[in-house]
């Protein structure tokens, strides 16, 4: 498994750099997600299982960023997607230079799915464009229907919420529908998909959205 | 305090090089006026604001306290901490995602401290940003919930090791969850052998006199700490 340090970039465009990243991905027909939640929602648990599902008709990469260890990307490999830990250095969040050194790294040109695991943080992730084609957001029901209050930023940028842990609803004060409408006021158009990656629920959903959405950024 | 008033002030991260000055200047403060500060630290939905409230029951007969909530933007903790008997400012940190010494300071003068025993500040969620800034408290103390998972301190290493004492919240689900306390305890105390672990459910009250007790014995050998300087001043 590959380990790459990378510091922040030092161009100040970062918008520029993410368009930039966005158009050679369009070409060479990969997509790209970045992956944003807070530590532990459940980002690893659900690439996974989302691998497990759609390796056999897709190539799939996943970028790992993180800020020190490798305990993430050594569970991805094992699952048969090409893998590579991004170290961040300490920082919060990944920006558009970064997720190139990663995926220059990463030495492989005919992925159909790439994924950006971004550092567990509902903030600063939000304020940085990638370069990616979807940002999706997961966010886990023990967190609480009320973080879209409190972060709001990140469900305003994301193209669909992933709702993690939805078999565990039972056990806490979520309200679903609530928290399905404090999202929609900040962002009208997002998707909101509630899945269990650990008893299956709603994966055939997300992935079916996945599977379109590369569809989409094909034609 | 109404839960309809509360004070609300905009903070920017300073560009301040050496924030380590200006927490020995809140540290300053404090001791001043007497004051024990506890820095607390989690993921968001961790569950820092109902322990907070929790606290603040426990404690609020014995000591008069105030909370400085830290929030990217919002107030929704504000009001739940006021309607629990503290005293509360709200600060927004403008897209910042931690809190720094300065911030603090502001938010200390902005909160007043001539009737307080006790602040704690609830920084923003968040496991990164947070533990790189020493905000001049008397202590820090982070909270893990099970639901985040035993390995976050192989992650997050940082955080770890700057707490003195790491709450693991939420336990009242542990039989839900696949969370392995002593895992857990092993990787926080590689990072930080004189770590305090105290597995806490904030929901069910379950352990939570531990914490309680261990935050009163703090609180208690700081102000004897500063009784007996003021003794010794007395004298001179």
């Amino acid at each position: 498994m590959r380990v790459i340090e990378l510091n922040k970039s030092v161009t100040e465009s970062n918008d520029a750099d993410a368009e930039a990243l966005r158009n050679d991905f369009r070409q060479s027909g990969t997509l790209l997600f970045n992956l944003m939640s807070s530590p532990g929602s459940g980002k690893t648990s659900l690439l996974s299982r989302l691998i497990k599902d759609m390796a056999k008709k897709f190539e799939i990469g996943v970028m790992e960023a993180d800020i020190a260890s490798d305990v993430d990307a050594k569970k991805i490999e094992d699952l048969g997607a090409c893998a590579i830990q991004a170290h961040t250095d300490g920082m919060c969040h990944m920006d558009a230079g970064m997720t190139k050194r990663a995926y220059e790294a990463m030495d492989e040109n005919e992925l159909d799915l790439i994924f950006l695991e971004n550092v567990g943080n509902l903030i600063c992730p939000a304020e940085f464009d990638t370069g990616a084609g979807i940002n999706l957001m997961i966010l886990s029901i023990p967190e609480g229907d009320d973080k879209p209050l409190k972060y709001p930023l990140m469900f305003e940028k994301s193209d669909a919420l992933i709702l993690t842990k939805i078999d565990t609803i039972d056990y806490f004060d979520f309200d679903l529908e609530k928290c399905k409408e404090r999202v929609k006021r900040l962002n009208p158009d997002i998707k909101i998909f509630p899945v269990s990656a650990k008893t299956g629920e709603g994966m055939q959903e997300l992935e079916t959205y996945i599977e379109d959405s590369l569809k989409d950024w094909r034609a | 305090m109404n839960k309809n008033e509360i004070d609300i002030l905009e903070v920017k991260s300073d560009v301040i090089a050496d924030n380590d000055r200006e927490a020995a200047k809140v540290r300053d403060l404090l001791k001043q006026k007497k004051v024990f500060m506890v820095n607390l630290m989690a993921s968001p939905g961790a569950g820092k604001t109902t322990s907070l409230v929790r606290t603040i029951e426990a404690l609020k007969d014995k000591y008069r306290i105030g909370v400085i909530e830290a929030d990217v933007d919002s107030d929704v903790d504000a009001k739940t901490v006021a309607a629990a008997g503290a005293k509360v400012i709200q600060l927004h940190t403008g897209g910042a995602c931690h809190m720094d010494a300065n911030m603090t300071h502001r938010g200390l003068e902005g909160l007043g401290l001539d009737d307080l025993d006790l602040v704690v500040l609830e920084n923003v969620g968040n496991l990164v940003c947070p533990a790189e800034f020493d905000v001049g408290a008397n202590k820090r103390v982070a909270i893990l919930s099970v639901p985040e998972g035993h390995d976050k301190p192989l992650k997050y290493p940082l955080m770890f090791t700057v707490c003195d004492l790491l709450m693991v919240g939420k336990t009242d689900v542990a039989e839900v969850f696949d969370f392995d306390l002593a895992a857990c305890e092993e990787y926080v105390k590689k990072l930080n052998p004189q770590i305090e672990v105290i597995p806490v459910s904030a929901k069910t009250g379950e352990n939570f006199d531990k914490w309680i007790d261990w935050l009163e014995a703090q609180i208690e050998s700081f102000r004897q700490d500063f009784d007996k300087e003021k003794r010794e001043e007395d004298r001179a």
